[in-house]
């Protein structure tokens, strides 16, 4: 085991290494909008350097004693390297000119929170998603990382990080929102027979299935508050045409599911849009999501894990989710849709925009698009 | 938004931690059985100590109330509700020995923070057996994240 644990952090020292000179070397070709991300990765690196080292120092006492503790440290670190070599490293190592899009549009959002302001971050290509960790990674598709209309799903992406921030009061509202859904599912007279403990048993998986899908139902909430109806119509459009799941899910895949059916997550947005007095949005989503339903001949039935009753309770719990993680709201004047030198100003203005153009003009949303990023990406032109 | 790989890294993350923690404490006990100074700083030591003290606060109600109630663990995420369901299996088909862990889980945190010569064998296999649960739970973070090839 001495000699088993000597070799490989040996060559785990050696690979380090290795990755600490690429990031070195890539340093030129870094925008500055990567270069936080970039310290702290280095930083990361140089950390697991001194962890292995300390490894190889404590082989040297020779302690049959220690093998167990060296062995379990020798497989954290290696896991975290493959995370920062596999992963973590490659928006640094794999940089491009129009990375600068997103990059400037996530600073600006991180900027906004108090605890997200001093958070690094990056962008790797894959389907959308974060790594809710700091630094902070977002997945992007290939094609969104250059265009304005996709990027209002970062709204919802920074939701899952301001989650962290207030993980044990946001833990206890969901605590809370999933006592009153069991309250709603509990039937008016409640018998002590075989049939009720099954149905206990089932409420108890759809109670557990709401953990999750609160956080998103949430995180959709966050990307309304500060994106606007940019997000309605980006959300909308993205999942409308994925197929029939994005409508129904079959019983029995309902359960446990890590994200709620996107037609529920639609008609909590088309209702919050409604309170914010975005009439106008609201009707659209509902429209488009009916047309497309109707289409594929899809009768609404969540089997139990959604109906009308849940929606005053779920949007109750998500204003106080929104009040205790407190998101910067978007203003009116950055929805407004009247173009000005503030458009390019304002990431969310910008975003707002760009879907007013592309559903006015769709023809010639491309250049406007183009000529729209340069602006924003060189304030000084 | 579609990818929920995110609940992975972020368990990933806290297992990987409290795991650490644990060896940096049981590694410095070991040393100072064997009358050798350790390589880490004090500081270090009596930050393991409060990250595993942390834990242990909020894993102690959480286990008790899985124990107690027949009914779902609610405001628990399920990464977290299965490491709960591990740790009871575990103390049901007696694959853990240190009563700490066994039954006086809130008497833990007494325990780390604990010099005491008399405390260091109980200490140690608690940090063992618990390291054990949590890298049995890392397992499928582990598999999602790196997958095989």
């Amino acid at each position: 085991m001495q000699e088993l644990l000597k070799q490989n952090n040996t060559a785990l020292r050696h690979e380090i290494e290795q990755l600490r000179q690429s990031l070195i070397d890539a340093q030129g070709d870094i925008p500055d909008e990567l270069r936080a991300y970039t310290e702290r990765i280095a930083n990361e690196c140089d950390i697991l350097h001194q962890r292995v080292l300390r490894n190889l120092e404590y082989l040297e006492f020779g302690l049959e004693s220690l093998l167990k503790d060296i062995l379990s440290e020798t497989e954290l670190v290696t896991r975290a390297f493959y995370d920062l070599n596999g992963q973590r490293a490659s928006p640094i190592l794999r940089v491009r000119a129009s990375d600068r899009l997103s990059l400037k549009l996530l600073l600006w959002l991180h900027a906004t929170h108090p605890q997200a302001k001093n958070i690094p971050a990056a962008i790797c290509d894959g389907e959308f998603g974060v790594w809710p960790i700091q630094p902070t990674l977002y997945a992007t598709p290939c094609t969104s990382q250059k265009g304005l209309l996709n990027l209002p799903i970062f709204f919802h992406e920074f939701g899952h990080l301001l989650y962290t921030f207030h993980q044990s009061e946001m833990n206890d509202l969901i605590n809370e929102l999933q006592a009153e859904i069991r309250d709603l599912l509990r039937p008016p007279v409640e018998r002590n027979d075989q049939f009720a403990q099954s149905q206990e048993r089932r409420r108890n998986v759809i109670v557990n299935t709401w953990y999750e899908w609160a956080q998103e139902c949430f995180c959709d909430a966050v990307g309304l508050v500060m994106g606007g109806p940019s997000f309605a119509y980006t959300f909308s459009m993205y999942f409308r045409v994925l197929g029939w799941n994005e409508y129904h899910v079959p019983r029995g895949e309902l359960a446990h599911r890590s994200h709620p059916v996107t037609w529920i997550r639609i008609h909590l947005l088309v209702n919050r849009a409604r309170q914010m007095d975005y009439n106008a949005v609201a009707t659209d989503l509902e429209e488009k999501w009916n047309e497309v339903a109707t289409a594929l001949g899809v009768v609404e039935d969540y089997d139990g894990f959604y109906n009308s009753t849940f929606l005053s309770v779920i949007q109750n719990k998500l204003d106080d989710m929104i009040t205790e993680t407190a998101p910067r709201e978007f203003l009116e004047s950055e929805v407004s849709n009247q173009e000005s030198e503030s458009t390019f100003a304002s990431p969310v203005a910008l975003l707002n925009a760009a879907w007013q153009k592309f559903q006015n003009d769709p023809e010639n949303y491309s250049e406007w698009e183009e000529d729209a990023i340069v602006r924003f990406l060189n304030p000084d032109i | 938004m579609i990818n929920s790989q995110w609940r992975a890294v972020q368990s990933f993350q806290e297992n990987q931690n409290l795991i650490s923690a644990i060896n940096t404490l049981s590694i410095h006990i070991k040393l100072e059985v064997a009358g050798h100074s350790d390589l880490q700083e004090a500081e270090a030591i009596t930050k393991a100590r409060e990250e595993l003290c942390t834990f242990l606060k909020e894993l102690n109600p959480q286990v008790q109330r899985a124990e107690t109630e027949n009914k779902p663990l609610l405001g628990v995420d399920p990464r977290r509700r299965q490491f709960v369901n591990r740790l009871i299996a575990a103390k049901q088909n007696f694959r853990i020995h240190s009563p700490f862990l066994l039954n006086k889980l809130s008497e833990g945190t007494q325990l780390l923070r604990s010099d005491a010569e008399s405390d260091k064998q109980a200490l140690l296999l608690f940090l063992e057996e618990l390291r054990m649960l949590l890298e049995e739970h890392i397992g499928s973070d582990v598999q999602q994240l790196f997958g095989g090839f």
